[in-house]
């Protein structure tokens, strides 16, 4: 018995299968997908409900705009390159070895299985398992298994369904197949249609001496081929494992529920690839090519990698919500960072802290109210400029604060911007002050306190700072910070003590 | 008057077995219980609150400018971030400090700071105003959980504008402040809360301190509690309702170090 087993996945019309795959609605309607410039475009793809409307390949647009309620797709080389990505990541998962065998608009690729009995359980179990996991992923495929490399690609492209040949009937089972499943050129199958040769069991029959005498060494391959002879040396691929999808839209889209709709869709398969590694998803990076040529891009990193869809689609709605496309988008790429799982071990005597992944979207929401820049940890700069800070992303840390805290000191609320006050002067200190609403009496002002920096640069300050005790006329008493800004020698009112 | 006493429990059994399905033990109390609290860092103020603020409650620090109600905030916040907790600041006026909060011992990186923007700055797709926005944030944020103290800071707000919150808000935050068993802070002009606040302390200022009249160096507060739902069984009935406490200024603290 042979030890080689090989498994060919075949997806036929992949052009139509890829661009429907990410859109479920459409794929109980006619599709046929359109190739080639304009006004010379054809059809080289369609669905099966388009075969059933009398569709077929080659059919100009002319032709197929006659024909009622079929929907007409443009080719999309980028949708197939990320679904044949899919395609590779599926198979992978049952066998590293794996050879490219793509040919005309299909994509076939033969595993190396051999082996793989005792992992996943006889050949048709494993067939079953990848069909249905591709079907999962929206493709539908044809599989066949056979000890012969070729005799599986062939059946696979010219049967539906899940076949396994058992070793010593590849012959018997190739006979019935066309002629034309061996893509002879067209005066070679002339030839064989003039001998009356019309399928691979015929092949098979004649002897290969006179073939050969009339046709060529050519002609003893494919009388190989058709018996299941043919030796085949494998070379596998290594594929690059990379997590993107892509969908361009058939008309520009406007409304962000049809965008989530597709970003769903391609979440979920971005989820099963990284899952059938054990991994999930550490950042999310959106592309769109906009309407006028413009582009829009943002990214989404969650606090710990996750593998949870409808986390992922929520940041995703808000990352929609805080930066909506300023256009109509015409196309859509999601590409995906790989990480490891994230396990939390929580403590009894750890301090209650929020769950990272709630806490993601929280602060995606907070944005979403308050602005990009307006929610995180405040940084203190490395500056001697007062209240100089700036922005930092919020991380939960369980570890405790190596602060001091030496008894309660003042504190100051700031005025954002300072409020511009007129002072009135009583030699050289404040004696009054007035904003736009009320005017202070000073019953005390320390100061002033001199503090400049950064002359060298057109952000550079100069001011005298005063802290100032003061009263109005409704015997409110107040104490605040009044600072006189040299570079334009105005006052303000920087901060209230309180 | 035994027999009186009967027949009014026997009536009450009546009805809560009456109404047992829809409305369980509805006519019994429900005991009660001792808050948990939480220190505020200033031990004038925990002796006058028995303890410090009340978790899982709404707790109203109210007061005018400068009368060190946001000092005693950034205490307690401190004191929660030196446990390893993580706090959050809502700011609808946009005036919170770093630096004073660093200087008090918070933990910035364990605080979250939500600073609303007022409406004319925002985007035309966000046009609620800096109130709107940070109740929206104070429900979000405890919502989320895991947060052991908010401190919702609307001291800026006008009176007339914060009266308007509806209860029902108040309401809302304070079950939810419950189930998170988080510190949930205002700071007010007034207090707005009403019978959904725990705990309501007014800050009043006092005097200013200096040193050799050049320096200002503190201040010196008082604070009064004006409500307290749930006192411990271990209170004195006399104790004063009010009680002094003082806060430095940064450059003294130094000069002393």
């Amino acid at each position: 018995m042979s030890e080689q087993l090989y498994l060919c996945v075949h997806a036929a019309e992949f052009p139509a299968q890829a661009l429907l795959r990410l859109r479920p609605e459409m794929q109980s309607q006619p599709v046929a997908v359109l190739e080639g410039r304009a006004p010379l475009e054809a059809i080289c793809a369609l669905n099966r409900h388009a075969e059933r409307r009398g569709v077929v390949c080659g059919m100009t647009r002319l032709e197929a705009e006659a024909i009622a309620g079929l929907r007409l797709l443009p080719r999309s080389t980028e949708s197939e390159a990320a679904a044949r990505a899919v395609v590779r990541e599926c198979a992978a998962y049952y066998s590293p070895r794996i050879e490219a065998a793509s040919y005309g608009t299909a994509c076939s690729y033969v595993l190396d299985i051999a082996g793989t009995g005792r992992l996943f359980g006889p050949p048709e179990r494993l067939a079953e398992r990848l069909r249905a996991a591709l079907a999962t992923a929206g493709f539908r495929v044809s599989i066949a298994v056979s000890a012969n490399f070729h005799t599986a690609r062939l059946k696979a492209a010219n049967s539906r369904g899940v076949t396994v040949i058992p070793e010593g009937e590849e012959a018997a089972q190739l006979g019935k197949l066309p002629l034309a499943a061996l893509a002879l050129a067209p005066d070679q199958a002339e030839t064989f249609a003039v001998w009356g040769i019309r399928t691979l069991g015929e092949l098979a029959a004649l002897p290969e001496t006179d073939l050969i005498t009339r046709l060529g060494q050519h002609a003893s391959m494919w009388r190989a081929l058709a018996r299941g002879e043919q030796a085949h040396t494998f070379q596998p691929i290594e594929p690059e494992f990379a997590l993107e999808e892509f969908c361009e839209f058939e008309t520009p889209v406007e409304e962000m529920e049809s965008l989530l709709f597709v970003g769903a869709r391609m979440i979920d398969c971005l989820v099963a690839r990284a899952a059938s590694r054990a991994l999930s998803l550490a950042s999310l990076t959106l592309q769109m090519k906009l309407a006028e040529g413009r582009t829009h891009s943002g990214t989404i990193r969650p606090a710990l990698a996750s593998a949870d869809r409808k986390f992922l689609l929520k940041l995703l709605q808000l990352e929609f919500a805080a930066h909506p496309p300023q256009a109509a988008v015409h196309s859509f790429n999601l590409s995906a960072e790989a990480g490891q799982s994230s396990t939390v071990q929580l403590g009894l005597f750890t301090p209650q802290t929020p769950e990272p992944s709630r806490l993601d979207v929280t602060i995606a929401r907070l944005k979403a109210i308050t602005g990009e820049d307006r929610v995180g940890s405040p940084v203190l700069e490395d500056s001697n400029r007062p209240g100089s800070f700036r922005m930092g992303q919020f991380v939960v840390s369980t570890n405790a604060s190596t602060a001091k805290t030496d008894g309660p000191q003042m504190a100051l609320r700031r005025m954002r911007p300072p409020v511009p006050v007129s002072v009135v002067m009583q030699g050289d200190r404040p004696r009054k002050f007035r904003d736009a609403e009320r005017s202070f009496e000073i019953t005390a002002a320390y100061g002033p306190w001199r503090t400049s920096g950064c002359w060298w640069s057109t952000d550079g300050w100069d001011a005298d700072e005063w802290d100032v005790l003061a009263t109005t006329r409704q015997e409110t008493s107040i104490a605040c910070l009044l600072m006189l800004d040299h570079t334009r020698n105005a006052w303000q009112l920087v901060a209230f003590y309180d | 008057m035994s027999l009186a006493m009967t027949s009014s429990s026997a009536l009450r059994i009546q009805i809560e077995h009456a109404l047992e399905r829809r409305f369980p033990s509805a006519l019994t109390p429900v005991p009660r219980t001792i808050r948990e609290t939480a220190t505020t860092g200033i031990a004038a103020v925990d002796a006058l609150l028995d303890g410090g603020l009340p978790v899982g409650a709404i707790s109203e620090v109210v007061g005018q400018k400068s009368s060190g109600r946001t000092s005693l905030a950034l205490s307690f916040l401190a004191h929660r971030t030196l446990e390893g907790q993580v706090a959050a600041w809502v700011d609808a006026g946009d005036a919170f400090d770093p630096e004073s909060a660093a200087a008090n011992g918070v933990s910035l990186r364990q605080l979250l700071w939500v600073r609303c923007r007022s409406a004319s700055a925002a985007a035309k797709s966000r046009p609620w105003t800096r109130l709107d926005q940070a109740i929206r944030s104070t429900d979000l944020l405890l919502q989320a959980g895991g947060f052991a103290a908010i401190v919702l800071d609307i001291g800026d707000t006008a009176p007339e504008h914060a009266s308007r919150i509806p209860l029902a808000t108040w309401f809302r935050f304070r079950q939810a402040a419950d189930r998170a068993r988080c510190c949930l802070v205002v700071l007010g002009e007034r207090a707005y809360a009403q019978s959904s606040a725990a705990l309501v302390v007014e800050c009043v200022p006092r005097q200013g301190m200096t040193a050799g009249e050049t320096v200002l160096t503190g201040f010196s507060f008082e604070v009064r509690r004006e409500r307290q739902r749930q006192l411990s069984n271990v209170q004195g009935i006399r104790k004063p309702p009010a009680s002094m406490w003082s806060a430095t200024c940064r450059w003294a603290q130094e000069e002393r170090a």
